[in-house]
């Protein structure tokens, strides 16, 4: 039992000195993490076990149930169309560009090169939003029917991860119909549940969510799909019932991030291997490459369609050529499943991990948008009685 | 001389002796005196949830140092006119200062470590460097 207390130790020291970083350098905690962890496995030997595994997991299910729950579903119903196009082209180019590039150019076999268009398929919502508050546009029409878009695009990523590599039999369309029921219900069901049970200690509401989430995820284990495929879409569906209940969200997000995720991504940047790295930055830089250029195949002219200016357009562009959490979770899967190897695994993570910073960077160098004040200029006056 | 003055605060000690200099000249001045809080955003964020918590802890931080700078400024009888705007704090001080024509930035020396400011460069040196305008740094 002392080892598991001093692994635990160890991991959560990990955790905490990240996010010390991460408040200090003012950047991302989950992107410290990893890095972090990838020197704890090249240099201290850190190795997920079995339990590490299984907390990991969860935080990347949870991570993912919750990323779904940001939605704005009222966005998605009234720009149908728009979302739903820059969504898929945000999505389909990179994914068949670096998909085509890695089969056949580098000669990959299609599973693993599926991974790879997978893993640089994604577009990071965080990011996006971000970027969105920075320049004002998260209130603008334009700025929801972008960011909801984001989130279709992740939605592509999550089935595709949840579909491609799943076994085409009974088990399948027993996984498929249970998470169709699942996102029928249990938007109705939560609230009843809530308003009955809820607001107590022992936390019913969260302990009902998971039951679903769990029930789901082995039943997608089962047909060899993935778990976030389904916590992603029961998040979006229950995306307006935690508009109403933020106390729920706030409770389920301190769990998340305190004790699951630092596991989650720690494990992710402990699988990454330096000298990998250092021999293949070029091919590194090329699937970064591939993954930019090909969305700005797909979004920048949609940018246009949408009367972006030339700066602004850019900027989004680039933004949303960004990617981490679901990369990753991308990439781990394909690990995990020995679909790829740890070579593969960590020039992928990296090339994710790349592409959160390089389009940040240049977009923040030369595209940045003139910023806007946000609030009331005038509240906060006191007029000199000489004037 | 100035006729529009910015002082920049993140709200540490030395942001609030800048606001204190400020105050004094822009009453000797007779300038129009303006406060810029800039509400620091996470670099490559990982989640939402990371940016709200940021914006509401910036928001309540903020909030607090334009009541005391609200309380200073009727002290010294000048009239302060505050804004806060979002992003990171040398971009959007630059580009705020350019677009509203300010002749004087008085900002407080943000004090890092020797070794940071040796090896990463502090906010101060490169307001001094890049503002379009006279640069007060008051320590």
């Amino acid at each position: 039992m002392e080892s598991v207390w001093l692994i635990s130790a160890l991991w959560i020291g990990l955790a905490l000195v990240s996010a010390l970083i991460s408040i200090r350098v003012g950047i991302s905690v989950a992107l410290i993490e990893i890095i972090v962890g990838s020197f704890g496995g090249n240099l201290l030997g850190l190795t997920p076990n079995d339990w590490i595994s299984y907390l990991a997991s969860l935080g990347a299910v949870l991570l993912t149930f919750l990323a779904g729950t940001e939605l704005d579903p009222v966005v998605v119903r009234k720009h149908l169309g728009s979302t739903l196009s820059i969504g898929a082209v945000g999505f389909i180019a990179p994914y068949l560009g670096v998909l085509a590039y890695a089969h056949y150019a580098l000669g990959w076999p299609w599973p693993q090169a599926q991974i790879a268009g997978i893993a640089l398929s994604t577009t990071s919502v965080a990011v996006v939003y971000a970027v969105m508050v920075e320049t004002g546009l998260n209130q603008t029409e334009i700025g929801k029917i972008i960011l909801a878009g984001c989130f279709v695009n992740d939605v592509g990523t999550v089935l595709a991860l949840g579909i491609v590599f799943a076994n085409y039999n009974v088990w399948l369309v027993l996984f498929g119909v249970a998470t169709a029921l699942a996102m029928w219900f249990t938007p109705k069901v939560m609230p009843w549940f809530t308003k009955s049970f809820g607001g107590r200690v022992s936390e019913p509401e969260a302990k009902l969510l998971l039951l679903i989430l769990f029930g789901l995820a082995t039943l997608a284990a089962i047909a060899k799909s993935e778990a976030v495929l389904p916590a992603y879409l029961l998040g979006m569906t229950l995306a307006t019932f935690f508009i109403k209940e933020r106390a729920l969200a706030q409770r389920l997000r301190a769990i998340t991030f305190t004790l699951l995720t630092p596991f989650y991504f720690l494990k992710a940047g402990s699988l990454v291997k330096f000298d990998t790295i250092m021999a293949a930055i070029g091919l590194i830089t090329i699937f970064l490459a591939v993954k930019m250029a090909t969305k700005f195949v797909g979004i920048l002219p949609l940018t246009r369609v949408f009367n972006f200016g030339c700066r602004e357009g850019m900027y989004t562009t680039l933004m949303m050529c960004t990617g981490l959490t679901f990369g990753t979770i991308s990439a781990l899967f394909g690990l995990t499943n020995h679909i790829i190897d740890q070579e593969q695994y960590t020039i992928l993570v990296t090339a994710v991990i790349a592409s959160a910073v390089v389009p940040t960077l240049i977009a923040q160098r030369w595209f940045q948008p003139a910023f806007k004040p946000i609030a009331k200029e005038d509240a906060h006056v006191q007029e000199n009685s000489d004037r | 001389m100035f006729k529009k003055i910015l002082i920049a605060s993140d709200g540490s000690e030395g942001a609030f002796k800048a606001l204190v200099a400020a105050l004094r000249l822009a009453h000797s001045h007779k300038a129009q005196l303006h406060m810029i809080c800039v509400e620091e955003t996470q670099w490559i964020p990982g989640s939402r949830e990371e940016v709200i918590g940021d914006k509401e802890l910036a928001d309540r931080k903020f909030a607090e140092v334009v009541a005391k700078a609200e309380v200073e400024a009727k002290h010294h009888r000048v009239k302060l006119t505050s804004h806060i705007v979002v992003g990171h704090p040398v971009p959007a001080i630059v580009d705020f200062i350019a677009r509203e024509g300010f002749d004087l930035l008085v900002t407080g020396f943000m004090g890092h470590s020797a070794l940071y400011n040796r090896v990463i460069g502090s906010t101060t040196d490169r307001l001094v460097e890049l503002a379009p305008c006279t640069v007060l740094v008051v320590k």
